[in-house]
C-alpha cells in the first residue's frame, strides 16, 4: 500500500501543483514551451535556459528583485529548493531528490516515460473525458470518483472552486477523497488560498510554496495506506 | 446489486454489441453509444501509459458516485465492458462468461464478420440466459 503521487489542476486545464512520494517511474523533466507553469513542482519545472535566466514571467527563484526568499521566517511564497525558512519544521519534509537531468535535453532520467508536461496533459485529459461520460451514462450530475489498473489506482476530487485533485496510489487503496479533502481543507487553503503571496487563479504560475510542499508531505506521510 | 449494461468494443475502438438490461443509467441513442465506446477505447489507452511504476494494464475497474464500469480486454483487444451498480462484486466472473459466449456463439458462427456489429441469435440468447432479459 502506497502513494504515488498528487496533482492539482485548477478550472482552466493547468497543473498547478505536482508532489511524488514511491514512484518508481518519475516523468522527465517537462519540455521547454510544453505548457507548463512555473510553479508547480521545483524538480520538474523545465530547467532555465542559461542566457535566458530569470526571462521568464514571474519566476521568483532567479530574478534579482526577489525579496520573498529571505531568511527571516516571515513568509515564503515560492518553493525555492536551496532555503528553507525558518520556522518551518523540515525535518519531516525531505523534498524528492532532485531529477538528475544532465544537458539541457533533460537526460534520460533511470528509464522514465513522460516528460512531465505532456503527463500532465494526459491525466487532465483522461479524468475531463471520464467525467463526461460518467455525467452522459448517468444523466445526472454525477462525478467520477476512481478508477483501477493492473499497478495503480487514480483518485479524483473536485472542489467547488474547480479545483481538481487527483492521487495515484496503490490499486488495493479505499477510496482517498477524504485524504484529498483534507488536503484541500488543511494545506490548501492554508498556504494557498489565505496566503496573499500565491496568485490563484492566475493562469501564469502554479501555487507550489515551502509550506505547502512540507505541510503536504507531512499529512501523506501519516496516512495509514503510506508506507 | 443491479447489472445495467453490456458493450463490446472491437480492437478499433467500435461499438459491435451494446445492451441495457436493469433500469438506472439513462437511455441513449445508439450513436452516443458510439461515441462513448470510442472514447473508452482511447481513455483506455491512456491510462496504461500513466503508470507510476512499471508497465501496466488498461483501466480495469472505472468508478462513479453510484455506477461502476469492469473491463474485460480480450487478448485479441475485444473490450467487453459491464455496467453495474457500485455493490455488484461478481462483475469480473460474468464478464468472463460474457466472453465464453462471445468465444462460442459469435466467433464461431460462419456467417459473422469480424470486427463488424453482432447480429448473433444465439449470442443474444446466451446474454439473456447469463445476465437476464433486456428491455431493448
Amino acid at each position: 500500500m502506497t502513494i504515488y503521487c498528487l496533482y492539482v489542476f485548477d478550472r482552466h486545464c493547468n497543473c498547478v501543483y505536482y508532489h511524488d512520494w514511491h514512484r518508481t517511474k518519475r516523468p522527465k523533466r517537462a519540455n521547454d514551451g510544453g505548457g507548463l507553469l512555473p510553479g508547480v513542482s521545483h524538480a520538474l519545472s523545465p530547467l532555465p535556459s542559461s542566457s535566458a535566466a530569470g526571462s521568464a514571467p514571474g519566476t521568483p527563484f532567479s530574478s534579482p528583485r526577489n525579496t520573498l526568499a529571505s531568511n527571516s521566517g516571515v513568509l515564503v511564497a515560492f518553493n525555492d529548493g536551496s532555503q528553507s525558512p525558518s520556522g518551518v519544521p523540515t525535518s519531516s519534509a525531505t523534498p524528492p531528490p532532485p531529477v538528475q537531468a544532465q544537458g539541457g535535453a533533460g537526460g534520460a532520467a533511470s528509464g522514465a516515460g513522460l516528460p512531465f508536461d505532456e503527463e500532465a496533459k494526459l491525466v487532465y485529459g483522461v479524468i475531463l473525458s471520464l467525467r463526461n461520460m460518467v455525467k452522459r451514462l448517468s444523466g445526472r450530475d454525477e462525478s467520477f470518483v476512481s478508477y483501477r489498473t493492473s499497478t495503480y489506482k487514480l483518485h479524483l476530487f473536485e472542489t467547488v472552486s474547480g479545483y481538481r485533485l487527483v492521487m495515484l496510489s496503490d490499486p488495493n487503496a479505499e477510496s482517498l477523497r477524504f485524504v484529498m479533502r483534507s488536503i484541500y481543507t488543511g494545506p490548501f487553503l492554508e498556504y494557498v488560498v489565505r496566503n496573499p503571496l500565491v496568485p490563484m487563479d492566475s493562469r501564469v504560475r502554479g501555487v507550489d510554496n515551502e509550506y505547502l510542499r512540507a505541510s503536504i508531505d507531512r499529512l501523506v506521510r501519516g496516512l495509514s495506506v503510506f508506507q | 446489486m443491479a447489472i445495467f449494461g453490456l458493450w463490446v468494443i472491437n480492437k478499433a475502438g467500435g461499438l459491435v454489441y451494446q445492451r441495457n438490461f436493469a433500469d438506472g443509467l439513462v437511455q441513449l441513442t445508439s450513436n452516443e453509444y458510439l461515441v462513448l465506446a470510442g472514447t473508452l477505447h482511447g481513455i483506455h489507452a491512456i491510462t496504461s501509459r500513466l503508470s507510476p511504476t512499471g508497465t501496466s494494464s488498461g483501466a480495469q475497474v472505472i468508478e462513479a458516485e453510484t455506477f461502476k464500469m469492469t473491463i474485460l480486454l480480450s487478448p485479441t483487444g475485444t473490450k467487453f465492458v459491464l455496467l453495474t451498480s457500485l455493490a455488484e462484486t461478481s462483475a469480473s466472473t460474468v464478464l468472463q462468461k460474457v466472453y465464453e459466449a462471445y468465444a462460442d456463439a459469435v466467433m464461431k458462427n460462419p456467417f459473422h464478420t469480424p470486427e463488424m456489429p453482432i447480429r448473433s441469435e444465439g449470442f443474444d440468447t446466451r446474454i439473456a440466459a447469463l445476465i437476464g432479459t433486456g428491455h431493448t
